[in-house]
Order: C-alpha cells, then structure tokens, then sequence
C-alpha cells in the first residue's frame, strides 16, 4: 500500500530555509563549544570537563549532519488539506501520522514569520484547538494569509451545546 | 453579600492543621537546637500565622460575592482586589462536601466547577448553611431561564444565611424525581476491601506506632526474650499470626467502609448525582450532557474479583486538591456486569456492546517486535552497574530477564485484552496489559482524531488510533496495531461527523 498524500504541499522553500535555520542555530552551537574549549584550555578545567565537551561536539556533528537530510524528508513527508468541515494535516519521517480537526473546534489561528522566512515570503501557520496546537511550519504567503482567513471564518462556527 | 461567619473559624482550623507540623519542628522537637535556620524559622513562622491570622479575618469582611442576570461575581483579595465573573451557564459540577469540622456546627461546604481554564475557575464556599447550599444548588440549575424569579437582588438573600435552623435535615429540593441506581452491598464492601489491599495499610501504621512507642518499652534484651519464648512455642505463634491477620483485615474493612460505605449513585433527567461518604460527606452533581465520555479501569487484582472502576471524562477541571476519592469515579468497585448497566441507566445514549472485535494475528507480532525502551535503558543501567543484592553475582541479568518477561507478558495480555467497536455514532473499546481499560465517547465528543503508522506497522499494514475528548487537560486516548483499513475506515466514519452535531452560527 502506497502512503496517502493529502492535497496541499507545503512551500517548496521550505527545505531551504529549514536548512538555513538549522545552520545559524548549529553554527551558534559550534561557537558556544569552541569558546568552552578555549576556556577549559586557559583556565585548565578538570579532565572529565573535556570529555563532557568532546562529547557535546559529536553530538553537535551528528545533528549537524541529520539537518542536512530532514528538511529534504520532511518536506516530502507534510501534506495538508481543508474543507468547510475539517482540517487535516500529515506529517512524520519515521511515525507516519494523519490529523483531522473539525474546524469547529479550532479556537484560534496565527501566522508567524522570521527573518529568513521573510526573504523567502513564507510563513508558518499555528492552528490552536481546545485541546492541542498545530503548526503549518511553511506556506508561501498568499496561500497563508488566504488559509488564515478560510480557518478564522469557519472557526466562528460553534456547535450547539457547548 | 459576604461569606458565612464560621468560614473564619473554619480557616483558622486549616491554618493550624497546615501549620502544625512544621510548628512542631520549630518549637518541639528542635526547641534546643541554636542552628540559625531553626533560631530564624521560629521568628517567621511566628509572623506568617500572626499574618495569616489577620488576613483571614481581614478577608472575611471583604471577600465578596453575588449573583446577577445568572452570573456569579466573586470578589476575593484583601490588598490586590480580584474579581471573576462566572455565568452558571458556565458550571459543570457541583461538589458539596461536609467533614467532619462542617458536621459538629451543622454546616457544610460547596463547590461549583467550570470548565473555563485559569485560577478563577470555580467557586468554592468553604462554609455555608446547609439551607444556603440547598439554594444556590438550585439556583445555578439550567433549565430555569425561562422562569422570570430570577433571585438577583443579593439583599433579600442575607436572611437565609441567617436563620438556618429551620428544616436543614431534609435533602435538597431536586431530588423529587432520582432514581437510585447503585448502593453498595455489604459483599461489594468485602471484596473491595480485599481487591484494594487495605488491610496492608496497617503496615505502615504498626511501624509507625513502634517507633513511637519505642523508648517507652523495656529494654531490647527483654523484648528479644520475649520474642525467644514466642518462636519456640509454635501454638502462641500460630495463635499470635491468625490475631494479627484479624486484626489487619478487620481494620482494612473498617477502612473500606468509612470511604466507601455509604455510597449512592442516582440520576434524574439532567444529572447525575453521587453522594458519599460516612464521616467527610460529599454530594456531587454532574450534569449528564457535560459527560465527554467513559472510561472503566480494571487492575490485575480486580478483574480476579470482577470488579472494575467507572470513571466519567468530564470538561471540568477534576482539581479535587483535598479528596482522597477522585470525584470524577463513580465508584471504584463496580461488579463488572453492574457497571455496564449502570453507564446505559445513567447515560441512555450510551450502548455498552460485549462483542467486540479482536485484533488480528499479525498485531500480535507487531507488538512483541515493538523495541522495549523501557527494557533496553534498564538493562544498560544494570549491566553497567551490576547490582549484587543478597550478594548474588549473576543479579543483573536474572533481573534484566525478569524485566523482559514482564514487558512480554504485558504485551501479550494487551493484544488478549485489546478489543474494539465502532458503531453509528459511538466507539468503545478495551485495552491494556496488566491493567486493561475501556473507553467509550460519541462521536460529536471527540474533538481530534489522528491515526499513524511508524516503520514497523507500516511493515504489517496495521495503524495506531488516537482520540482527543475535552477535558482538562484534554483526555487522549490510543488503541495500538489496527488493522489499517479499519483505521481509514474511522477516519471517514469521523468525517461524517456533522450526521450528530448542530452548528450554530
């Protein structure tokens, strides 16, 4: 059996710029490890300080590494599609998992969008429920702010007994 | 209009019970001690209780609350003023509860529980006439819109506060049309004193006596010599474990029947109504279209006895600080049979089924090839540590195996036990090892429904099922290793979800 898709994708930016996030972010790391040997160099920590820093930078590597591939597998693993009743969203590299929402029971929705993002012109959507919370990591910007729109005016919606 | 005077009292009485403890700390048994955290603490407990003395009775003539248009406006706060406002729309459950503090001066205490998140998410009356009670439980009932006596000038009421004495010992005025489902027997009591294995609790309680009554025996030699003449006569010892076992099971049935002895379940059109307790008696109402769902619980000592525990999935916050019974059990030994029969009486719309689906051959293999975290970091840990309790080398792994036939076992009870319906607008089904559950919710309650599939049930086409109901926090449950197609085949069946919900603008 061949893994369902839903109908939407999500912005084909988005490996890019989930590269580029996870760059700074492991640049940042890599800074923050080389400053800490310095330190333990210069002010001679004790043995097991070095080994506990070693021990930082192959993780750093490894997810350095990991973040090179997820975007690619990530990306081709979201889908999502709406209808005037329901939300439903698919996502998940190695857990495979399909979402549906009434759209009735979304409370709230919002758009967020960083610098990178920005230059990109996507943005990520966060759909809050009653119980849970969502996020659309990445939708070019028209598609978003139309998709907010459709969420907010069906999310006015409230069932009888509530 | 303000609280009922003896809340002060009544406050002053917890404060005491909170605060003896560490009183006794302080002053008794370190009163010698010169160490600055004793010398200091001495101060400042001195100056909160003095504090809280003066706030409690501060708080007594500020604290606040009243009711207009069927709303609630709740006054609290001596220095930062704090207002909420509560519409009895809002109210889920209704707790009454009467210790024993309430029972001396012929009171009790009542709770009103919403399903709003956030401090001010119920109203609690710490003390207040039964008659009192009796009112505002009426007052907050739904279906009263349409009667225009809507009691919202708060001065008329203060007189209610006042005079109490005059009928308090008949119940509360809706109870004309109740049906009473379940009370239980004395057999029930029996078995759930067993299955809750009560009668271990005097364990504790003989430890702690003994160290009490430790420096009041003669000395150790003496004691080991009677102890000597006890393990060489073998009648006394005999005679001495049969008193013992009395003793213990007649204090863990005494036990059993003051929680649980006085036990009422009923129903009316609207509610549900539980009344309990012999010593602390609480009244609890819930009204029945607030039900999100159901959920029965059976540990591996009950279902040896068949009982089970009905638990009802409510949105309103099950914060019940002080009970020692949780408020959202409708009782915890219910005869399996029983139980069924209740959840159908209480709640009509609910159709408990017996015949369930099971799960196919190929979950079974899908559960026992499922890797063990639990089982692998544990067998590290031991392997890495190599414990040698008794002195026995060869204990890490003999446990790291025992661990591994407990996991596998467990598991292979969960694929026996897991059983699964879906029916026009219901689920329900049964899960678990050990300790096996069922779940029960209609569709229209189920706020979120996801399934998924990782790697290894990708394998054998099966999926796993998660449901979301409202609660707080939201109630989430998961049935493992289903055959996929059953699975999309809940996915539509949920679509269809608008054949049993109204929309309203």
């Amino acid at each position: 059996m061949s893994i369902r898709k839903l109908e939407h994708n999500l912005s084909p930016s988005f490996p890019k710029v989930r590269m580029m996030t996870d760059m700074i972010g492991n640049g940042i790391g890599f800074l923050v490890i080389g400053v800490l040997f310095w330190l333990d160099y210069y002010f001679a920590w004790p043995a097991w300080a070095f080994w506990v820093l070693i021990g930082a930078l192959i993780l750093s590597v490894l997810s350095t590494v990991w973040s090179m591939v997820e975007p690619g597998y990530l990306y081709r693993s979201w889908s999502y599609q709406y209808n005037d009743e329901y939300l439903q969203l698919s996502y998940g590299i190695f857990k495979k998992e399909w979402m549906t929402v009434p759209m009735t029971k979304i409370q709230s929705v919002s758009t967020t969008q960083g610098p990178i993002m920005k230059r990109y012109q996507i943005r990520s959507i966060k759909v809050e429920t009653m119980g849970s919370s969502h996020v659309i990591p990445a939708l070019e910007e028209d598609v978003a702010l139309q998709l907010r729109e459709t969420l907010a005016e069906f999310a006015k919606l409230k069932e009888v007994d509530e | 209009m303000r609280y009922h005077p003896l809340t002060i009292p009544f406050r002053i009485y917890q404060l005491v019970k909170n605060s003896l403890f560490i009183g006794l700390i302080l002053f008794v048994f370190n009163k010698d001690s010169e160490f600055w955290l004793m010398e200091y603490g001495r101060y400042a407990f001195v100056i909160l209780v003095l504090w809280r003395l003066i706030y409690i009775v501060a708080a007594w003539f500020v604290e606040k609350y009243e009711w207009k248009d069927r709303t609630f406006h709740v006054y609290k706060g001596v220095f930062t003023k704090h207002t909420s406002t509560i519409p009895f729309s809002r109210i889920q459950n209704v707790t009454r509860k009467t210790t024993v503090f309430h029972k001396l001066v012929g009171l009790t205490s009542l709770t009103f529980e919403t399903a709003m998140d956030g401090e001010d998410d119920s109203i609690h009356f710490e003390v207040l006439t039964k008659k009192h009670a009796d009112y505002l439980i009426e007052l907050v009932q739904p279906g009263k819109e349409n009667t225009p006596i809507e009691e919202s000038e708060p001065e008329v009421d203060p007189s209610i506060g006042e005079q109490e004495i005059v009928g308090e010992e008949q119940g509360p005025a809706q109870e004309k049309s109740r049906t009473i489902h379940f009370t239980p027997q004395r057999k029930d009591l029996v078995k759930a004193s067993f299955t809750s294995l009560s009668f271990l609790a005097i364990i504790p309680i003989v430890f702690g006596v003994i160290d009490y009554v430790e420096p009041l025996l003669p000395d150790q030699d003496e004691v080991e010599g009677i102890f000597n003449v006890l393990l060489h006569s073998t009648w006394l010892l005999f005679g001495l474990i049969v008193v013992a076992i009395i003793i213990a099971v007649v204090f863990g049935f005494v036990r059993t029947f003051i929680r649980f002895g006085k036990y009422e379940i009923s129903s009316d059109t609207r509610y549900i109504y539980i009344d309990r307790g012999v010593l602390d008696e609480s009244y609890f109402a819930i009204e029945k279209r607030k039900v999100q769902g159901l959920e029965i619980n059976q540990t591996f000592i009950k279902r040896l006895f068949g009982l089970a525990e009905v638990k009802l999935i409510s949105s309103a916050s099950p914060n019940n600080s002080d009970g020692s019974v949780n408020v959202n059990s409708l009782y915890p030994f219910l005869p399996i049979h029983e139980a069924y029969q209740l959840i159908e009486e209480l709640l009509p719309t609910y159709k408990v089924h017996t015949e369930l689906e099971r799960l196919p051959r190929k979950s079974l293999w899908v559960k026992l090839l499922r890797p063990s975290w639990v089982w692998m970091i544990a067998t590290i840990g031991l392997f890495y540590f190599k414990p040698e309790p008794f002195n026995i080398e060869q204990a890490w792994w003999i446990l790291s195996i025992v661990l591994l036939i407990l996991v596998v076992l467990n598991r292979i009870l969960d694929y026996i036990h897991t059983r699964y319906i879906v029916t026009t607008d219901q689920i329900q089904w049964w899960h678990g090892g050990l300790t096996s559950r069922m779940f029960i919710t209609k569709r229209r309650n189920m706020i979120e429904m996801s399934y998924s599939q990782n790697r290894l049930q990708r394998m054998f086409h099966v999926a796993s099922i998660t449901t979301m109901n409202r609660s707080v926090p939201a109630h989430i449950e998961t049935i493992q290793d289903l055959p996929l197609p059953y699975a999309l085949g809940m996915e539509n069946w949920y679509l269809k979800r608008h054949e049993d919900v109204q929309v309203e603008g």
